[in-house]
């Protein structure tokens, strides 16, 4: 069996890991099913929905449509490396305060387009945040609270530059 | 009015279950499993009608991880489901009756083994003649769907005399709307997993909007009684009337059953869209006649409902949208009739607004037309026609109370100013045209003339922990969190202090389905209800502890405190432990069902306890070249009656408006062609446009707190609104939905804004 598998050594959410596992499986499959990492999602497996967004060396990527194998070397973060232990991210925060979450299903994809969105442009627009989440379907929200979230971790995370 | 003063009721507080989302817990079905779960697939149909002469497992069966293929001959009860009318098998009996339809289950150690049994098994059909059309279904010599005929449902609403009014009317319009099959698109695809405890109970998980009633139905399957099984709704990634059929728990329990091993059921996207219920395509034909000052005098309406294969919830879509024809409008003379019928075409079920979204396109477009032959303002002649406290339906309810179109009307009316100021200074562009559209709406609150109670339940322990045990499946909305609310406000502690047990059927009491807009009305009342019992033993307990005036105590941070001498109080913990000392009722039960009477065979009754109403402002630019639409913004003013939780209340009417603009836009599911998610595209983030939602509280006496609902009312007036601005911008009217492409390019073609003129002063 193990003659099959591939390796990938990849740091995920700050940790150094190594693992064995199948060529063909999408990221998707190597975070959920071998790292028990759940909270990346899949909504459509096609690369559709944006619920299995991750980031890889700090690009927004559909894992679903990536191979694990393509993780190797990489550096990799999902929504479970955002917050520290209790303490929720700047994102998560947000998205808590300016009631963003409905269901949650598409919630994981959203915080890491807007990490995403906010290491590249500090001072993003209602245009620049609607199109950087452009990718992430949600079907609850309407989006409307959605945006006025990732524009206040904006102010948030912009703030909290300045103070240093 | 003097606002009361609450201390959690109006409140905007944090959602109960966010955290675990935002930070990734494995909350939703397919993040969790059981040791060695089997993998668990279904065989579905090929064939839209088709007999089946023998379905042969044996090869199947032979392949190594293979456990189990499962049929209909081993469904131990009745091999028939549905809420309304049972006439839907968990697996095919004899007969499929549409694509996808499923016809075996099978069970394996992985998804390899699965898959090749998936291919393994033979089933032989015999080919029948399908019918795609509601119309055609009706013909004389129509494929027979189902044994008692293609009819599923007729409604009608007859009430003095249409066609003679006609004749007293200074116009008359008359039209016929249709609209398509849509998919529900919840993001989180269905899910189901379950195991065997120890003592034999079967446990089943669910992403599922009733879990109550998969118990029913799943006992009634397996021949087993309530104590035999388990029903604990997962995390739901949202909802919209399609979970509340059994999409898959009935498969997960017929597996535990046969097989006593932990099993878990994940569907693809793709098996999404193949497997469960659309909503429903309608065609209305409707005839609308108002006098010179635009007063509706009559309205008659034909609506066929194609239900598909299966009638799930057709026959309250045939209700509803014979109910709701008329809008928030009144009207004398009525004479409808609804249809429902079957076809070889994918069951249609329950989808946010049951029938109520597709007559409010057909008519909010009758009003426009009837305004514009008799040269009165669109909002004027809603105005004109908006029904107030104490006008009667069409089906002859008189309303009371909390009537709130007319303030919703109002709330429009200065955007609405503003922007018929601003249309054509901005119509910049020469292939731009921009257009301006109301839509209004009426919705009942809860099941249409039939009972639909909610029962509930609020315990209080030795140490004084309140909890709140409700039915009800928080599908995303936020019912959970409203409900500590409504407990916490009762009791006057904070709502972190109120711990919630919901949706296991181990535990907690029938609260019925989270649908029609009916659970902060309905549990929110047997909720408050129980805390008014829990909160009246309390004040007499304080009085014995205190020797006090009951009538002289209050509840407040979790102490029972006179009034007048603050100083004396006694703790909730301390009654608690005196409560269970004494061997008292330290447990409370709430029951609400609202006061309906049922439709008579006239359509006459008082179907609902309470209406929600809504008008909407819909500003659109179209690309008159390319046909391309551009919602530029929405003002949605909404009556909920009381906004529990104001945030979340804008979180539904938003989420309402992406999934309208997406029905008057985008959305079309065609059977057997759209496959995918890249077939079948929702609003994004840019699709959808600044949207103002206005709360308007009109209390509704009978609802917790003056609370009535919002979930589908959100939905409803978007569509109508957007088309009214389409043809405001093009003068060229669509009269199907969706208005894609295609259809807005016709119709700048035909009106002739495809070809600018060179004097177009506009
Ligand atoms: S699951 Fe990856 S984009 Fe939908
Ligand atoms: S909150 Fe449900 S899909 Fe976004």
């Amino acid at each position: 069996m193990y003659n099959n598998q591939i390796k990938i050594s990849l740091k995920i959410n700050g940790q150094e890991n190594t693992v064995h596992a199948p060529p063909d499986i999408s990221a998707l499959a190597l975070i959920r099913d071998i790292l028990k990492l759940k909270g990346s999602k899949e909504g459509c497996g096609i690369g559709e929905c944006g619920a299995c967004t991750i980031l890889v060396d700090g690009k927004s990527v559909n894992a679903c449509i990536m191979l694990a194998a393509q993780l190797d070397g990489r550096e990799v973060l999902t929504v479970e490396g955002l917050n520290n232990g209790e303490k929720l991210s700047i994102e998560q925060n947000a998205f808590l305060e300016n009631h963003a979450v409905q269901c949650g299903f598409c919630s994981s994809g959203l915080l890491m387009s807007t990490h995403a969105l906010l290491s590249e442009n500090p001072n993003p627009d209602q245009n620049d945040i609607r199109k950087a989440i452009s990718g992430n379907l949600c079907r609850c929200t309407g989006y409307h609270h959605i945006v006025k979230a990732v524009g206040e971790a904006a102010k948030q995370s912009a703030g909290d530059e300045n103070n240093e | 009015m003097k606002e009361a003063m609450t201390t959690s009721i109006g409140k905007s507080i944090k959602k109960i279950d966010a955290v675990e989302k935002l930070t990734g817990k494995p909350v939703f079905c397919a993040d969790f499993g059981f040791e060695n779960s089997l993998v668990l697939k279904v065989l579905r149909s090929p064939y839209a009608h088709a007999l089946i002469n023998s379905i042969d497992t044996e090869m199947a069966l032979k392949i190594s991880g293979v456990k189990g293929v499962l049929t209909a001959v081993d469904i131990p009860g009745k091999n028939v489901l549905g809420i309304i009318n049972k006439d839907q098998p968990l697996l095919a009996e004899n007969k499929v009756r549409c694509i996808g339809e499923p016809v075996a289950l099978i069970a394996a150690e992985n998804e390899e083994a699965a898959e090749k049994a998936m291919a393994a098994i033979s089933v032989s059909y015999e080919e029948l003649p399908a019918v795609f059309s509601a119309e055609e279904s009706l013909k004389e010599n129509a494929p027979v769907i189902h044994e008692k005929g293609n009819l599923l449902a007729k409604k009608t609403i007859a009430r003095g005399n249409a066609d003679q009014e006609f004749q007293n009317c200074a116009a008359v319009i008359e039209n016929t709307y249709t609209t398509s099959h849509i998919e529900h698109v919840y993001l989180e695809p269905d899910a189901g997993a379950g195991y065997v405890n120890d003592d034999g109970l079967l446990v089943v998980y669910a992403s599922t909007q009733n879990p109550h009633y998969d118990l029913k139905e799943i006992i009634s399957l397996l021949e087993l009684d309530e104590q035999q099984v388990r029903v604990i709704q997962t995390a739901t990634g949202g909802g919209f009337g399609s979970r509340l059929d059994l999409n898959l728990a009935g498969f997960v329990a017929l597996a535990l059953y046969h097989l006593k091993q932990s099993v878990r059921l994940i569907y693809s996207r793709e098996e999404v869209f193949l497997a469960t219920a659309k909503r429903h395509p309608l065609k209305i034909t409707m005839k609308t006649g108002a006098d010179k000052t635009g007063k509706l005098l009559a309205i008659k309406a034909r609506i066929l409902c194609d239900t598909g294969a299966y009638g799930s919830y057709g026959i309250a879509v045939a209700a509803r949208s014979a109910v709701h024809s008329a809008g928030p409008y009144s009207v004398e003379h009525v004479d409808v009739e609804s249809s429902c019928v079957y076809t070889n075409n994918p069951f249609s079920g329950a989808m946010r607004g049951f029938g109520a979204p597709q007559v409010a396109f057909a008519y909010e477009s009758q009003m426009d037309l009837l305004a514009d032959a008799l040269k009165i303002d669109p909002l004027e002649i809603r105005q004109v026609n908006a029904l107030q406290n104490g006008s009667v339906t069409i089906t002859g309810q008189k309303l009371e109370e909390s009537v709130g179109i007319g303030n919703c009307i109002e709330a429009i009316r200065s955007h609405y100013k503003d922007a018929c100021q601003n249309q054509f200074i901005k119509n910049t562009r020469p292939y731009q045209k921009r257009g301006i559209g109301i839509g209004c709406m009426l919705y009942g609150i809860g099941n249409t003339g039939t009972k639909n109670p909610a029962s509930a339940r609020i315990e209080i322990d030795q140490e004084g922990t309140i909890t709140v045990f409700t039915g009800c499946a928080d599908i995303g909305q936020g019912s959970t969190t409203i409900f500590t609310q409504i407990a916490a406000e009762v009791l006057g502690v904070t709502t972190d202090h109120i711990k919630i047990c919901t949706a296991d059927t181990k535990f907690t009491p029938n609260a019925g389905a989270t649908s029609a807009s009916r659970q902060t009305y309905i549990s929110g009342n047997a909720i408050k209800q129980a805390a008014d019992k829990m909160a009246d033993t309390l004040l007499d307990q304080a009085a014995s502890h205190l020797n006090a005036d009951k009538a002289n105590l209050i509840l407040t941070n979790e102490y029972a405190v006179i009034t007048n001498n603050p100083d004396k109080k006694v703790s909730f913990s301390d009654l608690a432990v005196s409560l269970h000392k004494k061997e008292d009722d330290t447990c409370w039960h709430g029951f609400f069902d609202p006061q309906t009477t049922p439709l008579d065979e006239n359509g006459q009754g008082a179907p609902y306890a309470t209406y929600a109403f809504a008008c909407q402002l819909a500003i659109v630019s179209v690309d008159t070249l390319t046909g391309e639409v551009n919602v530029e913004k929405i003002v949605a003013a909404h009556d909920v009656g009381k906004a529990i939780h104001p945030e979340q209340v804008k979180g539904q009417i938003c989420g309402g408006i992406a999934m309208g603009l997406g029905f008057a836009l985008m959305e079309e599911f065609e059977p057997g062609k759209t496959i995918s998610m890249k077939d079948y595209h929702i609003p994004t983030s840019i699709d959808i446009p600044d949207i103002e939602p206005i709360i308007i509280e009109s209390n509704e006496p009978s609802g917790p707190f003056g609370a009535k609902g919002v979930g589908e009312p959100a939905l409803i007036p978007t569509s109508p609104a957007i088309l009214n601005a389409l043809n405001n911008a093009l003068g060229e009217r669509i009269y199907s939905l969706p208005a894609n492409l295609e259809r807005v390019l016709e119709a700048c073609i035909k009106s002739g804004n495809f070809e600018p003129k060179e004097n177009d002063n506009e």
